[in-house]
């Protein structure tokens, strides 16, 4: 089917078909994974009886429920961040990674693993099990905050100075996290180069009080910034004429984006291409308006995120692949035919 | 004769009944090359339902194991997913998290300490001897390679002080110098070598003009898999006078460097390379 036969649908069916992806995405979550689970056995536990095997209910509760969550809002946020941006800049290459958010995280997170014998001990005594996520939140936040305050002149936040000043700002956090990669221990080293492709195996419930709330408000606030998206994609001075006040718009952007995907790093790690691909794919069915776009990513961001972990950790099961290398495994390709097929940048 | 073939048959079907029964114990899924290694070695390897990555000898048992990944990513799901009853493992393990969610479902997780030492390594052994069930034969291989270890220290005696140079490759660029605190350091001393880089600590990139000015008695390169180290790309290297007198070998990573069962093995086969050097000062080993 060509994105044109697809953009003639109407919204309501194409949210129809995205909600039966999800829910199919959920299912198939909820039931495959390297321990088998029988299906009778899920129902049981659904329905509050106990199953046959009593390791099958510790494996759903305690392992794919909240994975799937983790994966549900990690990949919304992930996609309606990329919208946010891709409006605010009005690029379609833009990316929550922009704003210096992801590599900011990074370089915490990075830091946490290697010195956290060390120089920051007192950090990783202090914080305990939480040391590595708080500190990869905080590490997102500060860095995009000094990308912002950089960009600030005279009351003012100019765009194309964000993104220069993200650009830079991520070249300095990438050095940074060579540096102490450098510095790293074989352990570290190898911790870390987990840590950087991403994953949602470890999630637990704790994770999901913890970053969720963070998430949840980036995924409700944000449709409110839908209009003065859409009167920012014909110019910032037309917004201002449309009784916008634009530099709201952006501090909204920025700080939603900067919150959500700081939050939904901190807990899962880098990955990548969710946040670029996801509003283009979506942008092709139900058009550049945000009112329609931004809660359509948040569905879609949620089932490719969750189809891809379920691949993820069933290719090479018992073991499993990280999610972040599966994304772009799965995702590269699929975005690059979708590209020379519609020539829609 | 066809009588004769189903009597065989029907009594190494009754054989390997009467095995099976005798293996209904633990389940095992062993996280470290070097504790397969001890499993197997104990005669213990049909108790052995998964191994993570690290574990690759001996290939022939191997290789027929579910692979778990890799023992500092543990997968919780796939490892429940071999319904262990005992996972054993080292400190290196992890996610800390997983590890503790494993034993909250019923895995009897047992984390052994690193063996950097001989009698760290014996042990280890013995201690895995005790959780596979066969203490009698861990006593065995212990002893076995206690005297195999003194007859290469016997072997190394005039010989030590020498300095050594150890490098660990896997693949071209991924050549690195081993350091202090580092299992390829935990050898030469427990030959009583020296590192011949007594300022680096860990693994480090190689550098070709550092090769150079180490000026080692003898280079051991220990390949992640056979064939890793192509000498022709390190002309640095091959320049040293070490290496053109032969004082060098190359062996695979984990027989070095895993302090397993092939301990003695790994301290033969450096002492060898050592046969006739002549380090700046043979008899002051007073340090």
């Amino acid at each position: 089917m060509h994105a044109e036969d697809v953009r003639r649908l109407p919204a309501p069916v194409s949210y129809a078909v995205l909600l039966i992806i999800l829910l199919g995405a959920a299912l198939l979550a909820l039931s495959s994974g390297a321990y088998p689970v029988a299906i009778d056995d899920l129902l049981r536990m659904f329905t509050g009886n106990t199953p046959d095997d009593p390791t099958a209910e510790l494996v759903l509760w305690d392992i794919r429920i909240p994975r799937l969550l983790l994966g549900l809002l990690t990949g919304a946020v992930l996609a309606v961040s990329g919208a946010l941006l891709q409006g605010l800049f009005r690029n379609p290459l833009a990316d929550p990674g922009l704003i210096g958010v992801s590599s900011g995280a990074a370089l915490a997170a990075v830091a946490v693993i290697v010195l956290g014998g060390s120089g920051l001990a007192g950090w990783s005594a202090l914080a305990g099990r939480w040391a590595l996520p708080l500190a990869a939140f905080i590490g997102g936040s500060v860095t995009t905050l000094l990308a912002w305050r950089i960009a600030r002149r005279q009351g003012q936040t100019s765009v194309a100075l964000l993104l220069l000043a993200g650009i830079a700002i991520n070249a300095i956090a990438g050095a940074g996290t060579g540096l102490l990669t450098f510095y790293a221990d074989d352990n570290a080293l190898r911790s870390l180069t987990f840590w950087t492709m991403g994953s949602l195996a470890h999630a637990r419930w704790e994770d999901l009080w913890l970053a969720g709330p963070w998430m949840l408000v980036t995924l409700i606030v944000a449709p409110l910034l839908a209009r003065p998206l859409d009167a920012f994609l014909l110019g910032e001075p037309v917004a201002g004429h449309m009784g916008y006040s634009t530099d709201w718009v952006k501090r909204g952007a920025i700080v939603l984006a900067a919150l959500g995907v700081g939050a939904a790093v901190a807990v899962t790690g880098l990955i990548g291409f969710v946040g670029l691909v996801i509003p283009h794919l979506l942008r092709q069915i139900f058009g550049a308006g945000h009112r329609l776009l931004l809660p359509a990513c948040a569905l879609g961001g949620g089932a490719l995120l969750v189809l891809a972990d379920c691949l993820a950790r069933v290719i090479v099961a018992p073991a499993e692949l990280p999610i972040g290398l599966m994304m772009a495994l799965l995702g590269g390709p699929f975005f690059l035919m979708l590209l020379m097929r519609n020539r829609f940048v | 004769m066809r009588l004769t073939t189903i009597t065989g048959v029907a009594l190494a079907l009754l054989f390997t009944l009467a095995a099976a029964a005798a293996v209904a114990g633990p389940r095992i899924v062993s996280a470290d090359g070097a504790i397969t290694e001890t499993i197997v070695a104990l005669d213990a390897a049909d108790l052995l339902v998964g191994v993570d990555t690290t574990s690759q000898y001996p290939p022939q048992i191997i290789d027929s194991l579910p692979k778990i990944g890799y023992l500092r990513a543990l997968p919780l799901e796939g490892v429940l997913s071999l319904k262990p009853s005992r996972l054993i493992t080292t400190e290196e393990a992890g996610p800390d998290a997983t590890l503790e969610r494993l034993a909250a479902a019923g895995v009897d997780v047992v984390e052994l300490p690193l063996a950097r030492d001989v009698e760290a390594t014996l042990k280890r052994i013995r201690r895995v001897g005790e959780l596979v069930g066969h203490p009698a034969e861990a006593r065995q291989l212990t002893t076995t390679m206690a005297a195999d270890i003194d007859k290469v220290k016997a072997f190394m005696a005039g010989k030590t002080d020498a300095r050594v140079l150890i490098l660990l490759a896997a693949g071209d660029h991924g050549v690195m110098l081993a350091g202090q605190d580092t299992a390829a350091d935990a050898l030469l001393q427990a030959l009583g070598l020296r590192n011949a880089l007594a300022n680096v600590s860990g693994y480090k990139p190689a550098s070709r003009e550092a090769l150079l000015a180490a000026k080692p008695d003898a280079i051991v390169i220990a390949e992640a898999r056979p064939g890793q180290f192509r000498p022709t790309d390190w002309p640095a290297l091959t320049h040293l006078d070490a290496w053109q007198k032969g004082h060098r070998v190359t062996a695979n990573a984990m027989l070095l460097l895993g302090f397993g069962p092939r301990l003695p093995e790994a301290m033969q086969t450096v002492a060898a390379i050592l046969v006739n050097t002549a380090p700046g000062n043979d008899t002051a080993h007073a340090r």
